[in-house]
């Protein structure tokens, strides 16, 4: 059969059969409560009848109830006087109904009826009362109205039902289409995305639905895939223009010498700087290896607790004759017993790429600070140089890879120092700040965990 | 890398350079040293084949983990170089075979995996050393050297040199009569060097075996401690000890 794609949304079967059990329950509570409230009724009436009769003289009792019977057009209305043995004494019951008390509230019970139409068995609500001079009265009503009640019922349910089951249809069909455009839409858009348009973003209608918030969420991550993306374009560009210089240095190196050097001596000189430019181009892999290494890396398996002095002392000693050398007189001064959870190894060769640098950029004749601080709920390793210091503009993109100061051209390095700084940061929870108020500070500021 | 520091009385250029690395594997008495290479890179191996024949050792080649396995065991080689990555069976694998046979060859490895962790897996599976592709000649042919004359754990407290001794339990050193203060990184520098006398150390080998880094840093770290520690080795009226080799690294010699 060929049924049209919204009849097999899910919308669409569970809004019809939602929409048909709802009016059944509906027709089923309104049967029930219109027959509780007949019976109440008919119980009180019945009851009220009862002490009348019941309060009548013995001898009006009878009569009582002969006009009882005589005027009912409709045939409900039972009543039988029955002496203290069981025996029929007036009325249009056959006998005394079994099981039914006597004074007690109005029941359910089976009689047989006997009048000019003959016997007829029939359900009924009755009620029985034991009179003083120790005849029994009884007093029922057939309930032939609550059957009439279900009929009419059950026939508005027949009648309706078809109505109801076209508007469930109908609105399981409205809902299921108005989903299946909207995710129609999104897979159109989705696919564009895919094929590359990644500025594409799925319209937020401003409604608080389930899909706006699907696609805000969507939509965020599209941002952050965009920015990726277009960070990548950008570093593979800057991997090939920085491994580009030194290769064409080699290679023009390598070219020249072959044509023009005429002794060895010569010739070894020429391979020499090309291997120094060879080596300058896996500086970089190396140092790009090593960043997507540590960006990578999940595990805190190498964590413990490492005391901040002692780390900070040894790249002091390590790099002091390197400072004295370029004479900038280096200092370290550590706070207290300090310690951070961190990877020691990393944590290190963090402070020593910062140190690199002051070293790096501090003229003779100037000075170097390296510090460990405490301060209320974090531990701070702080390098303050006498150097040229980063300027304004320029200390967010100095965390980019290969970005290079212009003052900083003519140093070696390969540019990946502050990037491999702010990936290990970056693993483990701490920041790095760069001040330029006084000098060139940077600050390795590493949170306490809260206790 | 130009060697700023590096006064001209104690720099050996190019050509001396590969007497030096050809005499240290005749000082060390080893008459054709057997090296089998493992790698199936044809022209890395040609090329690494060639230098250590040239420098006095024996070559076997294989271009298969299996085939390598097979002569591993059967042409007993004083030392194996091993790529790591290699047709049919992995080179850790091999390694970690010959090991469970008891076998305590040294081994060097060789890998393009650079990253630390593949580094301490390498050391992990039986290794004694790991090279990252691309390395230079001489790098590795100081490597193997160093492992084929791995000093032997000994019980020696003190260390000479010619006229240089180093006491490892007064922590004390001296050139001759005269007395040399060092620093304790210093120290431990001189151990090793005097530990391998007449082999070529490489920064790297330094940096990863004195200072413990797995890391090169930026800096010539190397150079500059190496600078200081000859400055108080060789004195200003005394022969070199300290040599640096352009390029490559560093030896510590008798003065000749």
């Amino acid at each position: 059969m060929n049924l049209p794609d919204f009849v097999r949304t899910t919308t669409f079967r569970w809004t019809s059969t939602a929409f048909a059990v709802c009016i059944l329950l509906f027709s089923a509570f309104v049967y029930w409560e219109a027959a509780s409230y007949m019976v109440a009724k008919m119980d009180a009436a019945i009851s009220e009848e009862s002490l009348a009769v019941a309060a009548d003289t013995p001898d009006r009792q009878l009569a009582a109830i002969d006009d009882r019977l005589s005027e009912d057009p409709r045939r409900v209305k039972l009543a039988g006087m029955f002496g203290a043995d069981g025996h029929r004494i007036a009325g249009n019951l056959e006998s005394l109904p079994q099981g039914l008390p006597f004074n007690a509230t109005v029941q359910t019970a089976h009689v047989v009826r006997v009048d000019q139409h003959g016997h007829e068995a029939m359900t009924v609500r009755a009620v029985a009362r034991a009179l003083p001079d120790g005849n029994i009265l009884v007093i029922a009503r057939h309930n032939g109205e609550l059957k009439e009640l279900a009929e009419v019922v059950a026939r508005a349910l027949l009648l309706a039902l078809p109505f109801a089951a076209g508007l469930s249809l109908a609105i399981g069909a409205i809902l299921s289409v108005r989903v299946q455009r909207r995710v129609a839409g999104l897979n159109a858009l989705v696919r564009r995305i895919l094929s590359g348009n990644l500025s594409e973003r799925i319209p937020v209608l401003g409604l608080d639905h389930p899909f706006d918030k699907l696609a805000t969420v969507a939509n965020g991550m599209l941002d952050e895939i965009q920015v990726l993306v277009t960070e990548m374009a950008g570093v593979g560009n800057e991997i090939a223009h920085d491994l580009r210089t030194p290769l064409t240095r080699a290679r023009v190196c390598l070219e020249r010498g072959r044509a023009n050097a005429t002794t060895l001596a010569e010739l070894q000189g020429v391979t020499d700087r090309a291997i120094g430019a060879l080596d300058q181009s896996l500086t970089i892999i190396t140092a790009l290896l090593r960043i997507t290494e540590i960006e990578n890396s999940r595990g805190r398996a190498n964590f413990s607790e490492v005391p901040l002095a002692e780390l900070v002392q040894e790249v002091g000693d390590l790099y002091d004759p390197i400072a004295e050398d370029k004479q900038v007189t280096l200092h370290v001064t550590s706070e207290g017993d300090a310690t951070v959870y961190c990877d020691r190894d990393l944590l290190f060769e963090a402070v020593m790429n910062l140190v690199d640098n002051a070293v790096k950029f501090t003229p003779a004749g100037g000075c170097i600070n390296i510090a460990s601080v405490h301060r209320e709920g974090e531990n701070i390793i702080r390098i303050c140089d006498t150097g040229p210091g980063i300027g304004e503009n320029e200390r967010d993109v100095v965390m980019r890879r290969f970005y290079r100061s212009d003052k900083s051209r003519n140093t070696q390095g390969a540019g990946l120092g502050l990037t491999l700084v702010s990936a290990i940061m970056k693993l483990h929870g701490f920041r790095l700040a760069l001040n330029t108020a006084t000098g060139c500070v940077a600050e390795i500021i590493c949170p306490l965990p809260s206790t | 890398m130009a060697l700023g520091n590096s006064a001209p009385r104690n720099s050996l250029t190019l050509g001396q350079r590969c007497d030096i690395v050809a005499s240290a594997a005749s000082i060390g008495k080893l008459p054709m040293t057997k090296i089998l290479l493992i790698e199936d890179d044809s022209e890395t191996a040609e090329e690494i084949a060639d230098e250590l024949v040239q420098r006095g050792f024996e070559i076997e080649r294989a271009a298969s983990g299996i085939e390598g396995l097979d002569k591993a065991r059967s042409c007993r080689p004083d030392a194996l170089i091993v790529d790591r990555m290699l047709p049919g069976m992995d080179g850790l694998t091999i390694i970690e075979a010959l090991r469970q046979e008891r076998v305590r060859t040294p081994v060097l490895i060789l890998s393009a995996l650079g990253a630390i962790d593949e580094r301490v897996r390498g050391l992990r599976s039986g290794g004694d050393d790991y090279l990252t592709k691309p390395f230079a000649i001489v790098e590795l042919v100081a490597r193997i050297e160093a492992l084929l004359r791995r000093p032997a754990e000994s019980r020696e407290t003190m260390l000479r040199v010619g006229p240089l001794e180093l006491d490892l339990i007064a922590r004390t050193a001296k050139r001759g009569d005269r007395a040399i203060e060092l620093l304790p990184r210093e120290f431990r520098l001189l151990e090793y060097m005097m530990q391998r006398s007449d082999q070529l150390l490489t920064r790297a080998m330094l940096l990863e075996e004195v200072w413990n880094y797995k890391f090169v840093p930026a800096t010539n770290l190397v150079d500059v401690h190496m600078g200081r520690l000859r400055h108080k080795v060789d004195g200003p009226n005394d022969p070199p000890m300290i040599h640096n080799v352009r390029g490559s690294g560093f030896i510590l010699r008798e003065p000749s």
